[in-house]
């Protein structure tokens, strides 16, 4: 792989994406999600939202298995135990279908910082892609921040655009 | 041409600049060879129009500003502040970026899918909470408001002298709000207290480019509206003293 590729030349700008403070409701974020993607039918990769605090600085992300998850009910959530039964444990899905109206609505006024994925790594713009990968790879992410000096958040590095460069090293060779 | 026209014309030439003191009555006649009374009348409907102000025992001199349509008034707006003389303290409670949730698209006239600058500020007195303000600018009308201190700095004045962007309308809307649990709090009151709240629509040119809403606490400082006409320098303020 080409070794002079670094995190900025392929990081992205961070407008791309919304942004929200962490006060607002899950069901704000979904008409935010509504309006800058699915209307206007711009479908990025991932499609997230990025949370912010009251000073601008970066706290996490929500991509929309995220907000799905945040309107289950509470006892739908698997335990160690309810793996054994996996085809039990989908039929679940009957419970929150019937409380749906009630329940889920009343998730969706809970903040998003409850529901979102903190953002724990980072990565510097002069650093390798293979850092950036090797953080997506064992952290299960697929977008990461990109932090001058440990601070100023100044773009986003996405696993779509570190797959574009290692497999184009995979197929020159 | 009548010497009411000879005279405008030097003012508008700037000929006879601001400030300037124009020649006597007698100087004039003399000038122009008209009589008195056509040169008294002439500047008398020159002074009606605000061309040139009259000095008593100094004489006659051309006003600061020429109005050019006596149905047009010249007038700055002034952000909503407090008087200098009272001691204000500002805590800056947020300096961030979202999207325009609710009715905020509508408010600030863009689209749904627009960056927003918002800014939330406590302003006390005495130590004591008084007003809070939120502002909302899309993050395309001025990019580096994100990082300004806006604990000294007004935003007015920020927007105006140091970016250039000249604010040249203001709506402003007065109601009275109930309290929710976290303007509550920042104002020590209860939740669902009634407060007045005022928001204001600044406009640069036909562009909208700030949406600010001040929730005030009751007693303490009363809003005055204050309107000056002076020629060529009218005002519009708006600022809050103590009752």
């Amino acid at each position: 792989m080409s070794k002079s590729k670094v995190v900025k030349d392929l990081m992205i700008d961070v407008f791309e994406y919304p942004h929200v403070p962490y006060w607002f409701t899950i069901r704000q974020v979904i008409k935010i999600i509504k309006v800058s993607f699915i209307s206007s039918k711009k479908y990025p990769e991932p499609l997230a939202i990025l949370v912010f605090d009251e000073k601008y600085n970066l706290m996490g992300t929500i991509v929309l298995k995220d907000i799905l998850s945040g309107l289950e009910p509470r006892f739908m959530r698997p335990t160690e135990k309810a793996q054994a039964y996996i085809q039990e444990e989908a039929e679940l899905s009957i419970i929150w279908d019937t409380l749906f109206n009630t329940e889920a609505k009343n998730l969706a006024e809970k903040p998003v910082s409850e529901i979102m994925v903190p953002a724990k790594y980072f990565v510097e713009p002069d650093d390798s892609i293979t850092k950036a990968a090797y953080l997506m790879i064992h952290h299960d992410l697929v977008l990461l921040p990109v932090l001058e000096n440990k601070k100023k958040f100044v773009g986003l590095i996405r696993l779509v655009e570190i797959f574009d460069e290692i497999s184009n090293a995979i197929l020159k060779e | 041409m009548q010497l009411y026209e000879v005279i405008r014309k030097k003012i508008e030439d700037k000929e006879w600049s601001v400030g300037f003191q124009i020649p006597t009555e007698q100087e004039l006649c003399e000038d122009f060879k008209v009589s008195r009374a056509t040169v008294r009348s002439a500047i008398l409907e020159l002074v009606g129009q605000g061309y040139l102000t009259r000095q008593q025992g100094k004489g006659t001199f051309v006003s600061k500003k020429v109005i050019a349509n006596k149905l047009t008034m010249f007038t700055t707006f002034g952000e909503l502040f407090i008087e200098a003389e009272i001691d204000v303290a500002t805590d800056v409670l947020a300096q961030t970026i979202m999207m325009p949730v609710d009715d905020l698209a509508d408010k600030l006239n863009i689209s749904g899918d627009k960056h927003i600058i918002y800014i939330k500020r406590l302003r006390k007195v005495d130590n004591k909470p008084i007003l809070i303000q939120e502002t909302y600018i899309p993050f395309h009308i001025c990019p580096p408001l994100l990082e300004e201190n806006v604990q000294k700095n007004s935003l007015f004045e920020l927007l105006e002298k140091r970016y250039g962007i000249q604010i040249t309308g203001v709506r402003n809307y007065f109601d009275v709000t109930y309290l929710d649990a976290d303007e509550g709090r920042l104002l020590d009151l209860s939740e669902s207290s009634p407060a007045l709240v005022l928001t204001q629509h600044f406009f640069s040119g036909g562009t909208q480019i700030m949406y600010m809403r001040s929730i005030k606490q009751p007693g303490r400082l009363e809003l005055l509206i204050e309107f000056e006409k002076k020629i060529g320098d009218d005002r519009m303020n708006f600022k809050f003293s103590k009752l």
